[in-house]
């Protein structure tokens, strides 16, 4: 089981992604994008692609756009296959961003990006925890998972979807993540148990085969109990709720 | 046909509500725009526009919809367009060029362009007028307001205008200054520059008359004129930011000066008394380090920028945390940093101050543009890096209105050993080649070294401004840290700051002798800069390294793999000469012991200032209650959470002590990370500074910036052998006998202190010069200085996961306070708040302040601490109400008075070295067994309940827990 984690032009979250990865069991290596670019390849070695969180190109001109773009120009065939093969693809925070403005996700009908990932709508980054529960989804990342504390950390997260094509995601059973608030209940939009405004809740999205997930929050954040806020009046296993999410890919692979 | 691209936002943006809500307008609408130099035929219109856009969330605007898509949002009429001036950092239009050019790769032809912001009304003249001035900063950028109708025009008529940096095409002669001229003329030349042909001058060299009289010695005894860039490197090179003058002066009779006998002295003696190998690295390198755990050393360093944060706030703050972080990579072989710091000492942003730094013109910016630009330059410096900043505050007072205080801080870890070899030992070896990498140079920030030594007024440059680029630094960061160091491929590394590379390399060369540099190689933003602006320029985001002839080629090409240049641009040399070529003509060659050793050493007399009395204030008459809430309130005490929030603290995985304690929220005094992930110590982080105390007695005010860092950090469950402290001092009219006295006495109170404490200094930075000359708004001319500020880092090293403690009692926790209370109301944030009473000033006691904390140390690791938070700012009261907020858990607190003093002084006095902890009932045997009962006082305990009790002897006060959460997370006004 091999994990490549993309790194280059702001792209910051690398080392710990990689971390999480390897403490559930896989081996895996941290590649520059442009090593990737001059020899697409490689991909061919490794089981799973993630792109962690950053500021890839400093968020300018969207977040995520430009190396989205970069990507396009340079390696979106190769990508595209992968995300079609029995292998798995997550995008965290700047990746999610990423990977939304590739299309890789809902990818509902195979054109350009559906969904866009917009300005918090309090207009200020968000570093906090948040709750979210998996709704539905059949994607391998959430097999077995009810809820999650995790933190985010951005500026541009809140999802916008056109209503059509949001009638199709849920038809499909796309969307992974949504925000809850302390009741265990969908936070119906309110700050800050949705940090960001996003509709419907919706902090993560997955492709149809569910094997590409595009989340905002970050599991490799909370790996650890002390990880979590305020742990220490807590009674904790060794592991924080992130951790289910990196174990499932292992468990897809076993 | 175009030459703009013009994208805006299908639904309104987080930006736009909020500038909606601030200026109570519904009809404001943002476009981000591209104005490019030349134009672009439909193809390359709709390729660039699909890459730089979304089609889900915005529009782009053509010449056919702009009227249709705008006019449905609303009837707009007034336009304010913003851009960068010519040379100012544009890092959306670096980004949008790479996108391109990655696209269109070989149909790519060289163009540039511009970023633009462009906000649109439906309002009056002076709507706009207003919104432009909250959202563009003159200094470095142009604002061009118009109507509507103009904007259609320029749209359908490609009107729009992107400004390039013309500079005359200069050819350049080697430039000789005379020196042999009146005393007056030298001292023009240090005041306003060197003068140009046409009689202008370049801007202050902040050299005095001294100083200019031993350059023109020197030359005369080698019998030639000097040149303009020998000149311009002396200046930089002795600037009071780079050579720190007045803290190696001889003051009074302290010959040595006062950073050798107190600060480095202190550090000397602590050495001694320890015997150990704490102390790593100290003052000689970028930051100071100390040992982390047996295989990794720890590195810390805080700057100040302070006067560029004045002009542009952003820009200024942006460059002080990327440039602090080059101080990390510059340190030894290079330092991961893995978490920034930050203090801002600010006017209240909610009052308008209305100064100018010229007679009725040339005002300074308005106090909530400084805070929140200051605010933002951090927060995208540090986001955009992946570095998190858990740990940081904010102070306000009148007195920082002519100037901000900005502190920036950075921690880095590297390895002890690299390749066998000692890590934090580095040497330029002669033959070495001189590696510049990273940004280019342009016109910015020149003379910034000089500039921060002189006070603010009208003639303070505007090119010393600089704004960061993150991403070029993190690009080149991650290949020095990732894929060069640790194969040892260069012998030395420096950043380059102030100065420029006249000073990384100046400094440098101090390790193989001296150096040749050939300044046409240097690779430039723009054309036609002189020889000397490229010197001495302050273009971000550059390191210098030296690197053995025979990895040159490899190092290159791995920063080229990256997106990152990095050009050779000479070589350090054996022989004890600084030269510098320009075109093969030499145009600096000096005796490298001249450079940095020949400047005139200052001699400082101090005189016993006059002490300025707290005005009396009628105290106002209202409940305990009441007062709590007045306090919490109040912007000293008040959260700092929308802070907190904004700046990524969890980046790196590494936040295990969070700046937001308790479930309820409380903005920690301390912050821990751990660093490793295969080592359970942490970095414990704190800091304080009480410029509040400064008039009345500098010396305590010290005593108590020592005590409340080391003190937090040992409430955070620090090891106390493993704390060391910076220092940064931030003083006013540093040339006036009583300033200078005060500073002594901060300085020697910095001595006895910290050797008291055995923590050493390991870094530091002053700046001395933190004035501003101007006029208020009658055109009356005003001083008005900053108080004296001492800001003192902590940093130590965590043993275990389980000695970190928490702000959270539980229920049934017995409540103490461990050290005395006197009544130490004077310059307390009480006094100021509710009304002078008269008191004494807080004292550290050192010898009681370490009892308390080496038995808390112990309790602490044997468990019998429950929770614990140092106490500070409004004393007792405001602890316990913090405590309350945090675990949303009722306390009860009993007056019963000790020592004579009243409810209000027991609860509001801000006496030193005092802990609040809680502890469960059943430890309270084994807690007497370490304390004796004079060092404590038993005061209540956690109910549980939603309330705060205080008993007196004949009556019960309470409050509502959620209602002091009310007040203490009230917005701070006008931020």
């Amino acid at each position: 089981m091999n994990v490549l984690v993309l790194s280059g032009y702001g792209i910051n979250c690398e080392n710990e992604t990689l971390h999480a990865f390897e403490v559930v069991g896989f081996k895996g290596k941290i590649i520059h994008i442009n090593d990737l670019i001059q020899n697409p390849k490689q991909l061919n070695n490794y089981q799973v692609f993630a792109i962690p969180g950053g500021f890839s190109y400093g968020d300018d001109t969207g977040s995520g756009n430009a190396m989205a773009k970069k990507i396009m120009t340079n390696l979106y065939d190769q990508l595209t296959d992968f995300s079609l093969k029995d292998k798995l693809i997550i995008g965290i925070c700047n990746g999610c961003q990423i990977l939304i403005n590739l299309g890789l996700v809902p990818s509902l009908n195979k054109k350009d990006p559906e969904v866009a990932l917009i300005e918090n709508k309090s207009g200020s980054y968000e570093c906090r925890w948040v709750d979210v529960r998996v709704s539905n989804s059949k994607s391998p990342w959430l097999e077995n998972i009810s809820t999650l504390n995790l933190p985010v950390a951005h500026q541009e997260g809140q999802f916008m979807i056109p209503i059509n094509l949001l009638k199709s995601i849920k038809a499909n059973n796309l969307i992974g993540l949504q925000y809850i608030n302390h009741h265990k209940k969908l936070a119906k939009g309110q700050f800050p148990f949705n940090p960001n405004g996003s509709k419907d809740d919706i902090a993560g999205l997955t492709n149809q085969n569910g094997n590409v997930l595009a989340m905002m929050p970050h599991p490799e954040r909370a790996f650890y109990h002390y990880h979590i806020p305020n742990w220490q009046s807590k009674n904790l296993n060794k592991f924080a709720d992130g951790y289910k999410i990196f174990m499932n890919a292992k468990k897809f692979f076993a | 046909m175009t030459n703009t691209i013009q994208i805006l936002s299908i639904e309104k943006t987080g930006k736009e509500s909020s500038l909606q809500k601030e200026h109570n307008n519904k009809s404001i609408k943002i476009i981000d725009g591209y104005f490019f130099s030349t134009n672009l035929d439909d193809q390359k219109f709709t390729k660039i526009s699909k890459l730089i856009s979304n089609d889900v969330s915005q529009t782009i605007l053509t010449k056919k919809n702009v009227n249709k898509v705008l006019s449905s949002y609303s009837n707009f009429n007034w336009v304010v367009e913003i851009k960068f001036l010519p040379g100012v950092t544009d890092n959306i239009a670096t980004t949008v060029k790479e996108i391109i050019k990655d696209n269109l790769k070989s149909s790519f032809k060289s163009f540039e362009l511009g970023s633009t912001k462009i906000i649109l009304i439906k309002g009056r003249k002076e709507d706009i007028t207003k919104i432009s001035k909250n959202e563009a900063n003159p200094l470095i950028q142009t604002i061009k307001i118009y109507p509507f109708k103009k904007y259609l025009n320029n749209f359908k008529k490609n009107q729009f205008k992107i400004e390039k940096v013309k500079l005359p095409k200069k050819k350049y002669s080697k430039k000789e200054i005379n020196l042999d001229i009146s005393d007056h003329q030298l001292s023009l030349i240090g005041k306003l520059g060197i003068e140009e042909n046409d009689k202008s001058r370049r801007g202050t060299l902040g050299l005095d008359l001294e100083s200019l009289k031993a350059i023109r010695n020197y030359f005369s005894t080698i019998k030639r004129k000097p040149t303009d860039v020998e000149i311009e490197t002396l200046a930089q090179t002795w600037s009071e930011h780079c050579k720190h003058k007045i803290f190696s002066a001889k003051i009074d009779d302290i010959h040595e000066g006062i950073f050798k006998k107190y600060i480095k002295g202190a550090t000397e003696k602590i050495i001694q008394l320890r015997k150990d190998y704490f102390c790593v690295s100290l003052f000689t390198d970028n930051a100071g380090g100390i040992e982390f755990n047996k295989d990794w050393i720890i590195c810390h360093k805080v700057e100040t920028h302070n006067t560029p944060s004045a002009l542009d706030p952003f820009g200024g703050a942006i460059t002080g945390i990327v440039g602090v972080n080059r101080d990390c990579l510059g340190f030894g072989k290079g330092a991961k940093p893995i978490a920034n710091t930050y203090a801002y000492y600010l006017a209240d942003p909610n009052k308008n101050y209305q100064l100018y730094r010229q007679k009725n013109k040339d005002p300074m910016l308005p106090a909530n543009f400084i805070a929140k630009g200051i605010i933002s330059g951090v927060r995208v410096g540090g986001n955009c890096s992946g570095i998190p900043t858990p740990q940081g505050n904010v102070y306000f007072d009148d007195r920082f209105a002519g100037k901000p205080l900005v502190f920036c801080g950075t921690v880095g870890i590297i390895p002890k050993k690299i390749k066998g070899k000692l890590s934090h030992k580095k040497k330029a070896n002669p033959g070495d080649i001189i590696l510049m990498t990273g940004g280019r140079v342009g016109k910015d920030g020149i003379h910034g070294a000089t500039f921060s030594s002189e006070e603010l007024d009208p003639n303070s440059p505007v090119s010393a401004v600089q704004i960061g680029d993150p991403i070029t630094q993190k690009k080149m960061s991650d290949v020095i840290i990732r894929e060069l160091r640790d194969e040892n491929l260069y012998s030395s590394i420096t950043d380059n700051g102030a100065g420029g590379l006249s000073s990384s390399i100046g400094e440098m060369a101090k390790e193989s002798g001296g150096f040749i540099v050939n300044l046409e190689k240097v690779p430039l933003k723009y054309d036609g800069l002189y020889p000397w602006e490229i010197w001495v320029s302050e273009s971000q985001e550059r390191m210098t390294l030296a690197v053995p002839p025979k990895n040159v080629k490899k190092v290159i090409k791995r920063f080229n793999a990256r997106g990152v240049e990095a050009t050779i641009i000479g070589k350090f040399i054996k022989k004890e000469r600084a030269i510098v070529k320009y075109n093969k003509t030499e145009i600096l060659n000096l005796d490298m012991v001249f450079l940095h050793e020949g400047y005139p050493k200052l001699n400082l007399k101090t005189s016993f200032p006059k002490i300025k009395k707290e005005k009396k204030k009628i105290i106002k008459k209202s409940s305990l209650i009441d007062k709590l809430h007045k306090l919490l309130s109040s912007p000293n005490i008040v959260s700092k959470e929308f802070i907190a929030t904004q700046y990524d603290h969890e980046v790196q995985a590494t936040s295990i002590i969070k700046p937001l304690q308790g479930e309820g929220r409380v903005f920690g005094n301390a912050t821990a990370i751990k660093p490793l992930f295969d080592d359970e110590k942490s970095i414990a982080l704190s800091q304080a500074a009480y410029p509040q105390y400064a008039e009345t007695n500098p010396y305590d005010m010290a005593g108590c910036s020592i005590d409340t860092a080391y003190k937090n950090l040992i409430v955070s469950g620090a090891n106390s052998k493993k704390i060391a402290i910076l220092d940064n001092f931030c003083w006013c009219s540093s040339d006036e006998p009583d300033r200078l006295y005060q500073l002594k006495e901060a300085a020697k109170a910095c001595y006895d202190y910290a050797v008291a404490y055995k923590t050493p200094f390991i870094s530091g930075k002053d700046s001395m010069f933190n004035d501003f000359k101007g006029f208020d708004k009658t055109g009356k001319s005003v001083k008005i200085s900053i108080p004296p500020t001492l800001l003192i880092s902590s940093i130590g090293v965590v043993d275990k996961i389980s000695h970190l403690t928490k702000i959270t009692p539980d229920d049934g926790d017995i409540l103490l306070v461990l050290g005395a209370t006197l009544n130490e109301l004077q310059d307390s944030v009480y006094s100021k708040i509710i009304g002078y009473e008269r008191s004494k000033n807080p004292v550290v006691n050192s010898k009681d302040a370490l009892r308390t904390y080496r038995n808390f140390e112990k309790a602490n690791k044997l468990g019998i601490i429950n929770s614990a938070i140092g106490i500070d700012l409004g004393g007792l009261g405001i602890a316990v109400t913090k405590m309350a907020i945090a675990s949303k858990k009722g306390l009860t607190i009993d007056l019963k008075l000790k020592n004579k003093i009243s409810v209000d002084q027991f609860l509001f006095s801000e006496t030193q070295s005092r802990i609040l902890v809680s502890l469960k009932k059943n430890k309270l045997a084994n807690f007497k067994k370490i304390f004796k009962a004079s060092d404590y006082t038993i005061i209540g305990k956690c109910t549980g309940s939603n309330v705060i009790e205080f008993k007196d002897n004949k009556k019960i006060m309470r409050g509502k827990i959620s209602d002091f959460a009310k007040s203490y997370k009230q917005n701070i006004k006008g931020l």
